[in-house]
């Protein structure tokens, strides 16, 4: 296979409708072609930007009412009687000359107006002080009130479910958040650079769409902090909490420690103890038992160790990772032979640096393994 | 049960998508409960809007035609059995929706919309406002038309291309071209 065949069928291999054979004589020129390689990421990463787009986009205004005339008025056609109200009187000039004219002029207008709503939507990114609560299921609080559609949720106020309902908050213009049942929400701030929810317990579901650390979730355990991602977040009546990612990347942190979570892992926190060492969702029990001696039994952790390492699979780098820095002397040791065996460290990274606990070793295998872009510590 | 068990259970309300009660407010809808049809409105006009301002770049467009949906969608309402989720069914309305006002200006303007050449439905592309960063959004809305159209129903919505390619009104090949074209041109204006 050439360039050139191999660039007309990069779509169909990125969207699965080539023959085994086709995927096969693709990705051996991939492997050995690095432009075509470019080309192929190119694609895949447009591809991931387009899989993040926001499912929903609000109307800038209620359509409802208009709607619900048009409903209760069935019997004229919606357009006719639409042009009567209007009092719109017929085109006196011939209607293909007004058609030639105006529907280009009305496609370069309307797109014009879109990018200047975008402009306004980025310009105005936080300077919103309340954001909206909508009812999903039953009966949500936003402090004493009841939500029956839609209420203002403002700095300060609580958010709550009951067992019977369920809510979703619109994040400013930068994402949303559905609430599950029985959960105490607290909105602590509206600053652009500073998105910040309390969960104080129950569950939620975040999908936002802005860069990087711009929203958090503080929990009585941990901070979660957006990395441009998709997560579910509960917290339980003792404040301990369980976080999936279902996109992107999560961090989450306390005053001591910092877990990077990517998709298709998770990570317990402690009150207490902060959040613990993120492993794959589908990782064997075992595997998340040794794992919770070892962040939060203080008494049990050589064996828990020593249990984890036995257990760790090739998928389980990233959480090998993150014990090299909850690990000293002869515990480290081991955990970056085990490491090394599964993910060989890149060039540069020794083991005797790692030992000595050299953060920026530490960082270039985060980077091996795409976690460091986003490790803030 | 230990905590780390109970919280490694799924979560109902992660994995279910539409409320526990939406059957009940669909059948109050179906017998023509204007409140209740007013609550599926609200649960879903989100989502019909994205698909309308997308695929129309255009928002008063969007909104004309996102209420068009709703009201097709009341209309047909007591037909719906329930054989698909009432989002898939809604989204389905607003789609064809959508498509059968494309197809409309497509003939006021008299121009060609059966046509395996992609470049008939190029229309000159605005210049970025100057300061805005181009993001994905407005690079979408400066697509020609009908790829425009293909880019949102193949890569946003998920759609085939036969079936994207029988709604058009076009060969299949066409649907593919006027894919890949969109690519291009979204990865260019993302540079």
């Amino acid at each position: 296979m050439n360039c050139t065949d191999c660039t007309a069928r990069l779509h169909d291999y990125v969207d699965g409708e080539l023959t085994a054979s086709d995927v096969h004589t693709v990705e051996t020129h991939l492997r050995t072609c690095a432009n075509c390689r470019a080309q192929h990421e190119a694609l895949r990463k447009l591809l991931a930007t387009v899989a993040a787009l926001p499912p929903e986009i609000a109307p800038e205004r209620d359509l409802w009412r208009e709607l619900r005339t048009e409903i209760e008025q069935p019997a004229v056609p919606a357009h006719q009687r639409s042009a009567a109200e209007r009092g719109l009187t017929p085109p006196s000039i011939p209607r293909m000359v007004v058609i030639r004219w105006c529907v280009p002029l009305a496609i370069a207008a309307s797109i014009a107006l879109l990018a200047i709503l975008l402009e306004r939507s980025i310009a105005s990114r936080g300077r919103d002080s309340a954001w909206s609560v909508a009812t999903v299921a039953g009966a949500p609080r936003v402090g004493t009130r009841l939500v029956r559609h839609e209420a203002a949720f403002r700095v300060g106020q609580w958010l709550e479910t009951d067992a019977a309902s369920r809510a979703k908050v619109a994040v400013g213009r930068i994402g949303e958040v559905s609430v599950g049942p029985n959960s105490r929400l607290r909105l602590i701030d509206t600053e652009s650079t500073n998105h910040r929810l309390e969960l104080e317990r129950g569950t939620l579901r975040a999908l936002i769409w802005a860069p990087p650390r711009l929203f958090f979730v503080n929990t009585p355990s941990a901070t979660a902090v957006d990395l441009g991602c998709a997560y579910t977040l509960a917290v339980d009546e003792d404040g301990n909490g369980e976080l999936h990612v279902t996109s992107g990347y999560v961090a989450l942190e306390d005053d001591a420690r910092e877990s990077i979570i990517r998709m298709g892992m998770m990570c317990l926190t402690r009150r207490g103890a902060g959040p613990g060492t993120p492993f794959a969702s589908d990782a064997p029990e075992a595997l998340r038992a040794a794992l919770t001696r070892f962040d939060f039994e203080r008494d049990t952790r050589p064996a828990a160790l020593s249990a984890i390492l036995a257990l760790a699979r090739a998928d389980d780098a990233i959480t090998l990772w993150h014990l090299l820095a909850r690990t000293e002397h002869a515990e480290r040791a081991d955990v970056f032979d085990t490491l090394a065996k599964i993910a060989p460290p890149p060039a540069g990274v020794t083991r005797d640096g790692i030992l000595a606990g050299d953060v920026a070793m530490r960082r270039m295998w985060a980077e091996h393994l795409g976690l460091a872009t986003f490790a803030a510590r | 049960m230990t905590y780390v068990d109970r919280v490694a259970t799924p979560l109902a309300f992660v994995v279910t998508e539409i409320p526990d009660d939406e059957s009940a407010v669909i059948r109050r809808a179906q017998a023509r409960d204007l409140a209740a049809f007013e609550r599926l409105y609200r649960d879903h006009v989100g989502r019909v809007h994205a698909i309308c301002l997308r695929m129309t770049a255009n928002l008063t467009r969007a909104e004309e035609l996102t209420q068009k949906a709703f009201l097709t969608a009341w209309q047909k309402l007591p037909h719906f059995r329930g054989e698909s989720a009432f989002s898939s069914w809604l989204h389905r309305i607003a789609v064809n929706t959508v498509l059968a006002d494309l197809r409309a200006e497509n003939r006021r303007t008299q121009r060609v919309f059966n046509t395996d050449d992609p470049a008939v439905f190029e229309i000159p592309r605005t210049t970025p406002h100057v300061g805005i960063r181009l993001d994905l959004e407005q690079a979408i809305a400066a697509l020609p038309v009908q790829a425009r159209a293909v880019f949102v129903l193949h890569d946003v919505e998920g759609w085939q291309h036969d079936e994207i390619a029988k709604q058009l009104g076009v060969a299949t090949g066409t649907s593919k071209a006027q894919l890949h074209r969109a690519r291009k041109l979204l990865q260019e204006a993302l540079q």
